[in-house]
């Protein structure tokens, strides 16, 4: 035969074949299964340690109790901050498969999928529920887009705390009450040095704790400073209230173990846990480290607030959303309502070691460490979102400032360059600034 | 006309069947998605909202001016300059030590060879424990045998931390690149090492003058080797230093991912992915040119 001829009849049974398993595969995925028509609520989350896991466990017993016939599936994938489930869930969003609900930071977190009509507003879920009566107002617009609803918080960590070793705060006469600002803060920590040689006033750890630290400097400058920032103002590269955050922060530096940069954000409290150090600033779920160490409050560590951010509360803020196009609409919206509810609230958050978003929640249930803050929570004048935790500032901004942090704590960049990188990330990206945060 | 059973032997089905599996596979997967990236970085894709506005070479303008990418440019460069000659030099000395038909010569070629087994996240958590300025097993290591004034803060040192990269890089491949250049001092034929002895040959003449000059085949395929790998290296690097401190240990695969899954700059994530593969493509054309000229 015609050699030729063999080729185009072998390319033509190749294609068939080839078009017969791909098209296989292709059915076996895509092809709807049985269970999408069932009664289920699938819900994605980075809640998978221990006490987490149990937290959104109990948010579900609620859901639950409340909707019996429903099967929940829980998709926990591991990973700080969503870093593994978030392109997980990209995938399934762009591919039509998004889940029910996900985890997601409030703020600008959200923004990718709104601007992609991925999001359906709930504005009905915050009206029927009254959730503008209970919830604070910089929170319902780190809900919002455009003026509408977008998401619901489930719960609230405080960035803005200092926590304290008592016992170590106490040997050398200090009153933790009298940190109100950064001198009377870095007094403490040398008399700390100078009564223990060896020995390093302040616990820090890797990258993003560093850049953490930097934001709550910044806001201890004032509101309109912190607001002018996350609102992309603060754009001139030789700006004063950015040049003299880094001057606390180099002074802060010099009181930091010199390791800090192979420290996890644990293994900084850690630190001050086991008496090496006296101060360390961190979000509230640091507190879960001194209950595992049996440390009591009050006793062993205490808590004050950021120097110069005593009337405000620092805002790291999970929630939860409606996706487009979702496999069971209605039970998306229970699951949301059950979320922003004072019962949903205060089943999970004593266990997550955060407090309710809403200011009607039991304060009993809690611990003596959110007693604290939740006297402050009803009581601060100002609250500010988190630019680290992803809620204050476009991802193109956030993602950057940790290195440009990180560079400045190690070293590797001075002031004026530390500065001026930090003014030029929001100039490079200010078309991604479209919220207009009103702080004060 | 001739009958389909005659065309299609048992031999050509199965034939067939091996090979589509494959092919659709990697055409799917590698040049429909090398395709598709270079679209991309020429569209304003965010990679959520379906947009694909021709953008032109407006990504690879702002790539160019960028001080990220031209850092982490820079910092690719460094690398390639440390990593590469460092590993072929280290791979080179661990063949000719292996060629002084040494007892257990196996048990030596296992060792040196198993670092490269492990995989480059398992590498970067064992290195980033041993590199720890606190508890690591190098500075304890050091003050233990009163060695303590060499305690370094390693990948924390602004001024060296791309270096200790390296060492890691370097620890994991010379094994590898022993095995290529021990295979090759192997395919030496015998008489020419004799007649060498012969003449009065050193046993460093003998490597310099003789072995080394026809290890020119090994060499190439193992710097092409390292130099594909120093461009596109991301897991190790990412899980040792994230591309710290600050920016130092940044390359562009880390940059990449980046502005691709923190940013969502997906257009702008792939123009760098176009630069890379065009950079790896400067390296293997030449080496599949030349290694097929050689079979020819």
């Amino acid at each position: 035969m015609d050699p030729k001829k063999q080729s185009i009849i072998i390319g033509l049974i190749a294609v068939i074949a080839t078009a017969g398993i791909v098209g296989g595969v292709m059915y076996a995925i895509l092809a709807p299964s049985e269970e999408g028509e069932a009664d289920v609520l699938e819900i994605y989350h980075w809640w998978t340690s221990g006490g987490e896991a149990a937290a959104i466990g109990a948010l579900v017993d609620v859901f639950e109790g409340l909707y019996p016939g429903t099967t929940v599936k829980q998709r926990a994938i591991s990973g700080g901050s969503g870093i593994t489930m978030i392109p997980i869930i990209t995938a399934l969003v762009l591919a039509g498969e998004a889940p029910d609900a996900f985890q997601m930071h409030a703020g600008y977190e959200g923004i990718a999928y709104y601007e992609a009509d991925l999001l359906e507003d709930i504005n009905d879920i915050w009206t029927d529920n009254n959730l503008e009566a209970v919830i604070p107002d910089v929170v319902q617009s780190m809900c919002q887009f455009e003026g509408d609803y977008y998401m619901v918080p489930v719960n609230i960590h405080r960035s803005n705390v200092v926590w304290y070793n008592l016992k170590e705060l106490e040997a050398v006469g200090v009153d933790p009450k009298t940190l109100t600002n950064w001198t009377a803060f870095f007094d403490a920590c040398f008399e700390f040095e100078d009564a223990n040689p060896g020995k390093d006033a302040i616990a820090l750890g890797h990258a993003w704790t560093q850049a953490h630290l930097f934001e709550q400097i910044l806001a201890s400058q004032g509101i309109d400073v912190y607001e002018n920032w996350i609102n992309g103002l603060i754009t001139n590269t030789t700006d004063a209230d950015i040049s003299a955050a880094l001057d606390i922060l180099t002074t802060f530096m010099s009181y930091t173990n010199d390791d800090f940069d192979s420290l996890s954000w644990d293994e900084a409290t850690d630190l001050l846990i086991q008496d090496n150090s006296v101060f360390n600033i961190m979000g509230d779920w640091a507190n879960g480290e001194f209950l595992v160490a049996n440390s009591v409050y009050d006793d062993d560590y205490g808590t004050i607030a950021v120097p110069g951010t005593g009337n405000m509360y620092g805002l790291v803020v999970d929630a939860f959303q409606h996706p487009a196009g979702v496999a069971n609409p209605e039970n998306s919206d229970r699951w949301l309502e059950v979320v922003a509810s004072k019962e949903g609230q205060d089943a999970f958050n004593p266990l997550k070691g955060s407090i309710s978003a809403r200011t009607d929640s039991n304060l009993t249930l809690y611990g003596p460490y959110h007693d604290w803050t939740g006297a402050d929570f009803a009581s601060v004048t100002y609250m500010f979102p988190s630019v680290v935790h992803g809620s204050g500032a476009p991802q193109s901004f956030s993602s950057e400032l940790n290195a440009v942090i990180n560079a400045f704590c190690t070293g590797a960049a001075n002031k004026a360059t530390t500065a001026a990188a930090i003014a030029n990330l929001a100039a490079d990206n200010i078309a991604d600034y479209t919220t207009v945060w009103a702080l004060d | 006309m001739v009958s389909i059973k005659k065309i299609i032997t048992r031999d050509k089905i199965s034939t067939i069947l091996f090979l589509i599996i494959p092919i659709v596979l990697v055409i799917i997967f590698i040049y429909i998605c090398i395709i598709w990236n270079v679209v991309v970085s020429f569209s304003d894709w965010d990679g959520l909202r379906p947009s694909y506005d021709f953008k032109g070479f407006g990504q690879y303008q702002k790539l160019f001016t960028n001080e990220i990418f031209l850092t982490s440019l820079w910092n690719n460069i460094v690398l390639i300059l440390i990593f590469v000659p460092g590993s072929l030099v280290m791979g080179l000395l661990l063949a000719i030590l292996l060629d002084q038909k040494v007892r257990k010569e196996n048990v030596f070629k296992l060792i040196y060879l198993l670092p490269f087994t492990l995989s480059f996240v398992v590498t970067g958590f064992l290195w980033r424990w041993m590199y720890n300025v606190r508890v690591g097993v190098l500075n304890t290591l050091l003050e233990s045998i009163g060695l303590g004034f060499f305690r370094n803060d390693w990948i924390q040192n602004v001024d060296w931390a791309m270096f200790w990269v390296c060492v890691v890089l370097i620890w994991q491949y010379s094994g590898y690149m022993m095995l290529i250049f021990l295979a090759g001092i192997r395919s030496i034929p015998e008489s020419q090492v004799m007649a060498a002895a012969v003449d009065g040959a050193s046993g460093f003449q003998m490597y310099y003058r003789i072995i080394i000059p026809q290890l020119k085949a090994p060499i190439f395929t193992g710097f092409v080797l390292l130099l594909v790998f120093a461009l596109k290296a991301f897991d190790l690097i990412f899980i040792l230093t994230g591309g710290g401190p600050g920016y130092t240990t940044e390359i562009l695969p880390l940059t990449m991912y980046k502005e691709v899954f923190r940013k969502k700059h997906f257009s702008y994530g792939s123009a760098i992915a176009t630069i890379l593969f065009l950079l790896i493509m400067i390296v293997v054309i030449p080496y599949l040119y030349k290694t097929y000229r050689r079979e020819k």
